[in-house]
C-alpha cells in the first residue's frame, strides 16, 4: 500500500495543481474576475488541460490502465502542438505584445506549452514508480484528498461550462478568434459562427511563400501597368564568356578599380572592366552557419570589399586578401580559399518585406547604405525598397515607392500599381537607385529622397534580366543566360 | 451536420458528466471513458478548425 500511495499521492497532487492552478485561475480569476475570454484556440488548449486532469482522475479511481496512460500521452503531445501553434501567432512580435492576459509576465497561451511539457515530465516520473502488474488494478476507494480533488475538478469543469456558455454559446455557436470580455450579463454576450466560415486549409499558411524566380515574371512590356513607357534601345550587346561555377545572378561595378563583380548562386567573381577575365574569385559554402541559400545579388561595399546578398536577405561580406589563410578559410569557402577573408555573414531583417524575397542589392557609398528591392509572390504583391545602414546592417528606412508627380509616368488604369514589378537587379548612381525588372523588361529609376519612381524605360531584347550594374554613363543589364545588354543611363 | 454540435460548452458538459461518473458511479467506467475520449476528439477537432489556415505553427521554417 505504501508503494501505491507513493504513486497516487503525487498524482493526486499533480491533478490538484492542474485544477487549482491553470484551469481554476483561467476560469475563476482571469475569466469571472477579470473578464478575460479565451479565443477558439485558447478554449481547446484549456480543454486539453482539463482532459489531462480528468485522465489523471481516471487513473486515481481505476488504476493506471494502459489506455489511460496512452490517452494522457496523446493529450499532452497534442497540447504541446497546440501551445506551439498558438504561440507562433505572436512569438515574433515586439516585447510585451501579444493576445489577452498575462500570468507572471507571459501570455496565457505561451504558458500552455510549459504546462503540457510539465505534464509529460510528471507522467514519465509516475510511470517510473509503477510496479509490474499494477495496471490491472480494480476501482479504488477514494481517499479524502482524492475525493476533494475530484470535487474541485467538477467545480472547475462546471465553471468552465458556464464561461463557455456565456462566451461561445450553445450549439452550433463556437469560440471566436477575437472574443469580447466575459460578462455575467446576457446582454453583453456575443455568440458567433465565424469559425464555421469556409476557408482554405493550409499546412504553412501565410509562410508558404514560393522561392523567387525571374522566369515567373512576364517580360512582355505590353502587360506593364504603366502607360506610355519610353523605349531605351540597346547601345550594344555582348555575351559573358567567363568560366563561372553556375548561372549568373547579378552584376556590380566599382569605378575606382574599374572592375565588375559577378555573382552566381554560390560564387563571387571579380572581373576586369571589360568582362575579359576573372581576376579573383571564390565559391562560398552557403550552408555554413547562416543559411545563405542562393546568392541573388551582389555589390561593392568598397574597392576591396564585396557583398553577396541571398534571396532570403542573408548576406556575406568578403574582403580581398592576397595572403588569406587558406586553412582558416576552409570553413567559409568551397574553392579558392586564399583570395578573400570573410568579414561577416548575417541576415537583413525587414518589416514590410518580411514575407518577400529579394533578388537585388545596391550600395550607396555617399550615405553608407545598402538597398534591397523585393519581388512579389503569390501571397504578397508589393514593391518594397529597404535601406540598411552599413555600420550596423540594420533596417534604417523602408518604403513602397509611388509614381513621382511630374515624372510623366502614369498607370494604365486607376487601380494600377507598381506591385507587379519584379526587381532582379539594382545599382546606385548619382543619388538614384536604378532597378531592372524581369517583369515587363523595364528599367526603373527611384529617387530615395522622394521615395518615388521618377523614370521607367522599356529595354527591348531582354529575355530574363537578373542583374544590373552601372559603369559611367551606361547601365549593364545581364540576362540569366549571360547575355549583356548595355543601355545609356537615362 | 455532426460537427455543428462540437462546441466548447457541450464539451465541458461531457467532461463534467465523465468526472461525475468517476466520482459517484465508478461502475460506469466504460461510459465515463467513452465520454472522455469523445471529449478529446472534440477538443482536437475544435482546435484544428481554428488552426486550419496554417496547420503547422506559423513560424519561419
Amino acid at each position: 500500500m505504501a508503494t501505491r500511495n507513493a504513486l497516487y499521492t503525487p498524482l493526486t497532487l499533480a491533478v490538484l495543481a492542474l485544477v487549482v492552478g491553470p484551469i481554476g485561475i483561467a476560469v475563476f480569476v482571469l475569466g469571472f474576475g477579470l473578464g478575460d475570454s479565451p479565443c477558439v484556440l485558447c478554449w481547446a488548449q484549456r480543454t486539453g488541460m482539463v482532459l489531462i486532469a480528468l485522465t489523471g482522475l481516471f487513473v486515481i479511481r481505476f488504476g493506471p490502465r494502459p489506455r489511460y496512460i496512452g490517452l494522457a500521452v496523446l493529450l499532452a503531445g497534442f497540447g504541446l502542438y497546440m501551445g506551439l501553434r498558438h504561440s507562433s501567432l505572436h512569438l515574433w512580435r515586439d516585447v510585451g505584445q501579444g493576445f489577452s492576459a498575462e500570468i507572471l509576465g507571459a501570455h496565457t497561451y505561451t504558458w500552455s506549452m510549459f504546462i503540457y511539457w510539465a505534464c509529460v515530465v510528471m507522467m514519465g516520473a509516475l510511470l517510473l514508480m509503477l510496479k509490474d502488474g499494477e495496471a490491472a488494478s480494480e476501482a479504488r476507494r477514494l481517499r479524502p484528498l482524492e475525493r476533494v480533488t475530484l470535487w474541485l475538478f467538477l467545480v472547475a469543469a462546471a465553471g468552465n461550462a458556464v464561461q463557455a456558455f456565456a462566451s461561445t454559446g450553445p450549439p452550433p455557436y463556437m469560440g471566436q478568434g477575437d472574443p469580447v470580455r466575459f460578462s455575467f450579463n446576457p446582454g453583453n454576450w456575443v455568440w458567433s459562427l465565424e469559425e464555421w466560415t469556409p476557408s482554405p486549409v493550409s499546412l504553412r499558411g501565410r509562410w508558404a511563400i514560393e522561392k523567387p524566380d525571374a522566369a515567373l515574371a512576364s517580360i512582355d512590356p505590353a502587360s506593364s501597368p504603366l502607360a506610355n513607357v519610353p523605349v531605351l534601345p540597346a547601345a550594344r550587346r555582348a555575351n559573358l564568356g567567363l568560366p563561372l561555377d553556375g548561372p549568373i545572378t547579378d552584376l556590380a561595378y566599382d569605378a575606382p578599380t574599374d572592375r565588375f563583380l559577378v555573382t552566381t548562386e554560390k560564387g563571387i567573381y571579380i572581373t576586369d572592366g571589360t568582362f575579359g577575365r576573372v581576376v579573383r574569385h571564390t565559391v562560398v559554402d552557403t550552408g555554413f552557419s547562416v543559411d545563405l541559400a542562393r546568392f541573388a545579388a551582389g555589390a561593392f561595399l568598397g574597392s576591396d570589399t564585396v557583398m553577396a546578398v541571398s534571396e532570403n536577405k542573408s548576406y556575406v561580406i568578403l574582403r580581398e586578401n592576397d595572403k588569406a589563410d587558406a586553412a582558416a578559410n576552409y570553413r567559409y569557402f568551397l574553392a579558392s580559399f586564399d583570395k578573400f577573408d570573410e568579414v561577416s555573414r548575417s541576415r537583413f531583417t525587414t518589416v514590410r518585406a518580411k514575407m518577400m524575397y529579394v533578388m537585388s542589392a545596391a550600395f550607396d557609398p555617399a550615405s553608407g547604405s545598402v538597398y534591397t528591392v523585393t519581388v512579389p509572390n503569390t501571397r504578397v504583391k508589393r514593391l518594397v525598397v529597404s535601406r540598411f545602414d552599413r555600420r550596423d546592417m540594420t533596417l534604417s528606412e523602408e518604403f513602397t515607392p509611388a509614381l513621382a508627380p511630374g515624372s510623366g509616368l502614369a498607370f494604365k488604369t486607376e487601380k494600377g500599381s507598381l506591385d507587379s514589378f519584379y526587381a532582379t537587379g539594382a545599382a546606385f548612381a548619382g543619388g538614384k537607385l536604378y532597378v531592372i525588372s524581369a517583369a515587363f523588361g523595364t528599367l526603373l529609376t527611384i529617387d530615395p529622397q522622394a521615395r518615388a519612381v521618377i523614370g521607367a524605360f522599356s529595354v527591348p531584347g531582354l529575355e530574363r534580366p537578373i542583374g544590373l550594374a552601372i559603369k559611367g554613363s551606361e547601365a549593364f543589364i545581364v540576362d540569366a543566360d549571360g547575355a549583356i545588354t548595355v543601355v545609356p543611363l537615362p | 451536420m455532426w460537427h455543428h454540435s462540437a462546441v466548447e460548452f457541450l464539451n465541458f458538459i461531457l467532461i463534467f458528466t465523465a468526472g461525475y461518473l468517476v466520482l459517484r458511479r465508478p461502475e460506469r467506467q466504460r461510459l465515463a471513458f467513452g465520454l472522455l475520449v469523445t471529449s478529446c476528439l472534440l477538443m482536437a477537432t475544435l482546435f484544428l478548425i481554428g488552426a486550419r489556415g496554417s496547420i503547422l505553427p506559423g513560424l519561419n521554417y
